[in-house]
């Protein structure tokens, strides 16, 4: 049990995919200028992220380690992943268009997103248990969708400010970024 | 090597395949048009159409749940290319613009505090609300100029926004980002029948005149030497201003706050002041009028009421004709006040001005015998306004010499129920009566119909009443002998086929601020009014023309004084169900006059006259100052007359005609109004 409440706060705040380990940072700097927008992404990262995560540890496990391709990882997972994104798109837009047209345009962005693909690399490096790679999916998720909101909501205020015109938009926006990932630092040896 | 071909394959090829199951499991159908559609709006996204975007917007014009002009900022051409996509015509919608709803800038309004911050409206209104002191004050920090995608929006020099009205495409974009709800759209229908609200800046004068004239703003024309758009403003609510000028009981300067320090400012003698300036150049200042909307109305009535409610229908565009019984316009104020009180020059010439902007009349002509309700609805008139409101319940019917028809079929009141009886013995009642009464005569009224053949007759008890007669209480009782009580009760509307009645509306009265119960209709073939009047009434023909025989008319009626939902008061005069006009004084009738001409603007297009919300009312606990400081003592002018001895003095009361104020004094008085805001005004020192 223990070792799951680590594994948990581990993921979403100590090893943050956004903050601490600098995957999928388009996202993070494209959907976050307003706060409907980084909540709608966040969900759709949740959701596509558990699902990932299950699919590629039963790719790997059953697929690639059993014929001895660990070699060819990287490509059937961008493979499995996008398809799957595909074919999630295609059955929300048939069975519960409520969802899809929450999601809208974040579901598809999700499949080139590096920090989807990141998560199930790190969950076979690590070696982790179906179970233990379903939650630490799941946290991750949760870490981005946290960090995606908490820089959605300082990117709103900052917007009422006067930035000095070379350093607006993106680039306040990076350097809020740092900051945030700075504090972000005080997690770390926590676990 | 081998295997890793394999196995890629595998998984390419089982993937594929499943996807393509997929597709077409899970297919789903998406319109061609929606598509064409959304290329046709701007894609400004903007959300002037109420969506979140020009793709939203699409999706409800091809689901129809969006009207092919929905789309305010792309104008009328846009409209027409979504029109011929969806092979629909176009209802053009009336343009709106931006209107900003604050006077007082920063350096003239009070503050709580000096704001140094983030200069951005919706940063500053974190701090308390703003530093204004006022509630519904403009911040001042140009929030809307920066949010406007067309660039109609500047500041100007006392820190308020100016709406350049040529570039403003009355998207709203400004509307929904001013954080304090003070710049608005409005429309210019609207500001025709419009009300003031609770949450828009209007001084106490402004809110205490019955017609609702910007006082502060015609007074401040006058200053500026510019009197024609000072008579302008006043005859943007009140299309009688000399007349008001004479006999106006102006409750305006009761609440005008001069009171405070010194004297109320001449309010009334400056407006008869230009109103009289207008009268010597013997032009006639025309107001604005909206893009128009073809109907003929016909006003029965060249009263007050009937006068101003063709004056507005004129202005919307539409076609009044005015229809009255006596030889010449005017009602009470040409045939009941006295000449030397109002001279009828003034009234001639003011009736001029009304009937100049598009208002054909006929004199002579009586209700019930020379036309009906019928008649005029198969004459071609889409509607037809009953304004008889000053002359008292009589005038229900309007019986002819001859054979004692009711002006409206089926309707009489009790004393001429009881004179034809006297002379006829009975009266065809049919099956179903109606009474409006509350006393003891309605019980012998009630039987006296039963014994004429009534088999059921419903007597409704006025609202003023709340306790019945010990006779109508047993209600077992009489309902035995087939009449019914129905207490606290009021008739809202008509129905009837050509001269027949066949329905009435009844609804009980619920205090104010209780959801009301839903009207009941009644068969009903007679009405009996033996207490009071029955509201003004607008008959239009019905939509539902099921009950009709080969030639006949189905009509029903329109409630005139209830287009207000919500539960607040009204100017003065809450709308309450059933509500008759008040013509205790001339401006009481012509806010009667405007009201109905918003019922029926809002019977002919239901789409462009928005609900009013919180209407403000003299009595509404409306923030207002107790005190004024730094405002200079000044005594009110007077008129100059002689006195017996021939000296000339000023004077409050008048031995004859009433004089008016001269121009120099007329503009000393107009230097004394503070031109006050919900609690700004001028400060002097």
């Amino acid at each position: 049990m223990t070792d799951y409440i680590l594994l948990i706060v581990g993921c979403i705040f100590v090893n943050n995919i956004l903050l601490m380990q600098y995957l999928g940072n388009c996202p993070f700097l494209g959907v976050s200028k307003k706060m409907e927008t980084a909540v709608g992404m966040a969900m759709a990262v949740i959701f596509v992220l558990v699902m990932a995560g299950a699919i590629t540890w039963i790719v790997d496990i059953y697929l690639l380690k059993t014929f001895g391709l660990e070699y060819l990882r990287t490509l059937s997972f961008i493979l499995v992943i996008a398809s799957l994104v595909q074919f999630v798109e295609m059955f929300l837009r048939k069975s519960i268009p409520g969802l899809y047209a929450g999601l809208g345009i974040f579901l598809p962005l999700i499949t080139t997103n590096c920090a989807v693909m990141g998560v199930c690399l790190i969950n076979i490096m690590e070696e982790y248990s179906f179970t233990q790679a379903l939650v630490a999916s799941f946290s991750y998720a949760v870490g981005f969708g946290l960090a995606l909101v908490l820089f959605a909501g300082v990117r709103e205020r900052i917007i009422l400010a006067r930035v000095p015109k070379p350093l607006q938009d993106t680039s306040i926006g990076l350097v809020t970024a740092g900051m945030l990932s700075l504090a972000f630092f005080a997690f770390k040896g926590m676990v | 090597m081998v295997s890793g071909f394999l196995i890629m394959g595998g998984l390419g090829v089982v993937i594929g395949v499943v996807l393509a199951l997929a597709s077409k499991v899970f297919y789903v159908y998406v319109d061609p048009k929606i598509e064409a559609v959304e290329d046709a709006l701007p894609g400004a996204n903007c959300g002037g159409c109420g969506l979140p975007g020009c793709s939203s917007n699409a999706v409800a014009i091809v689901a129809g749940k969006a009207s092919a002009s929905s789309c305010v900022a792309g104008g009328p051409d846009v409209s027409a290319e979504v029109a011929m996509l969806m092979g629909v015509k176009i209802e053009l919608k009336e343009a709106e613009i931006a209107a900003p709803g604050c006077s007082y800038g920063y350096q003239d309004a009070d503050i709580k505090y000096l704001y140094q911050g983030i200069n951005d409206c919706r940063a500053a209104l974190l701090l308390d609300g703003g530093s204004k002191t006022c509630p519904i004050g403009c911040l001042g920090l140009g929030t809307c100029v920066r949010a406007c995608p067309f660039g109609a929006l500047s500041m100007g020099p006392d820190n308020l926004p100016i709406v350049d009205t040529k570039l403003c495409t009355g998207c709203g974009t400004c509307e929904r980002e001013c954080p304090k709800h003070i710049i608005t759209l409005t429309s210019t229908s609207n500001r025709i029948i419009g009300e003031y609200v609770s949450d828009e800046c209007t001084a106490p004068c402004q809110r205490s005149c019955p017609t609702g004239i910007n006082i502060p703003g015609f007074i401040q024309e006058i200053r500026n030497n510019n009197y024609e758009s000072a008579l302008a403003i006043i005859k943007e609510k009140c299309p009688l201003p000399l007349i008001c000028g004479y006999i106006c009981p102006a409750p305006c300067e009761l609440s005008c706050r001069r009171n405070l320090t010194d004297e109320a400012v001449a309010i009334n003698p400056l407006k008869r002041f230009v109103a009289d300036y207008e009268m010597e150049t013997g032009k006639h200042i025309t107001p604005y009028k909206a893009p128009g909307s073809d109907q003929k109305i016909a006003v029965v009535g060249g009263g007050a009421e009937g006068l101003t409610l063709s004056y507005y229908l004129a202005r919307l565009g539409y076609k009044p004709t005015i229809f009255e019984a006596k030889p010449q316009l005017g009602g009470i104020l040409r045939y009941v006040i006295a000449e030397n009180r109002l001279p009828r020059k003034v009234l001639d010439h003011e009736i001029e001005g009304i009937l100049q902007i598009g208002v054909q009349t006929k004199n002579n002509v009586v209700m019930g015998r020379d036309f009906q309700v019928e008649s005029l609805l198969r004459d071609g008139f889409d509607a037809v306004a009953v304004t008889k409101g000053g002359f008292d319940s009589r005038q229900v019917l309007q019986p002819d010499q001859n054979d004692y028809d009711s002006s409206i079929s089926g309707v009489y009141t009790m004393l001429d129920f009881l004179y034809i009886l006297s002379k006829e013995k009975s009266i065809d009642l049919g099956q179903r009566v109606l009474i409006i009464h509350n006393g003891r005569e309605s019980l012998d009224l009630a039987r006296r119909c039963i014994n004429m053949g009534a088999e059921r007759v419903t007597i409704v008890s006025s609202p003023v009443v709340h306790e019945l007669p010990l006779e109508l209480q047993d209600k077992k009782g009489l309902a035995a002998e087939g009449i019914f009580i129905r207490p606290q009760t009021v008739v809202t509307a008509l129905k009837g086929i050509s001269r027949r009645l066949i329905r009435v509306a009844l609804e009980d009265i619920h205090p104010i601020g209780q959801i009301p119960k839903e009207r009941e209709t009644i068969r009903a073939d007679t009405l009996i009014v033996a207490a009071g009047r029955l509201p003004e009434f607008i008959f239009v023909k019905s939509e539902d023309q099921s009950e009709a025989q080969e030639e006949e008319i189905v009509w029903e009626t329109i409630e005139a004084f209830r287009t207000f939902p919500g539960d607040k008061d009204g100017i003065c005069t809450p709308p309450e169900p059933g509500r008759i006009s008040d013509s205790s004084a001339v401006v009481k009738s012509l806010l009667s006059g405007r009201r109905l001409t918003r019922a029926i603007h809002q019977h002919f297009s239901a789409d462009s006259v928005t609900p009013i919300q919180g209407l403000v009312c003299e009595t509404d606990s409306i923030l207002n100052v107790t005190e004024v400081h730094d405002v200079i003592s000044s005594n009110r002018e007077r008129p100059h007359i002689i006195d017996v001895e021939g000296n000339s003095k000023t004077a409050w009361i008048f031995p004859d005609e009433y004089p008016g104020l001269d121009e120099a004094s007329s503009r000393r008085e107009a230097e004394r109004c503070l031109k006050c805001g919900l609690i700004c005004y001028r400060k002097q020192k």
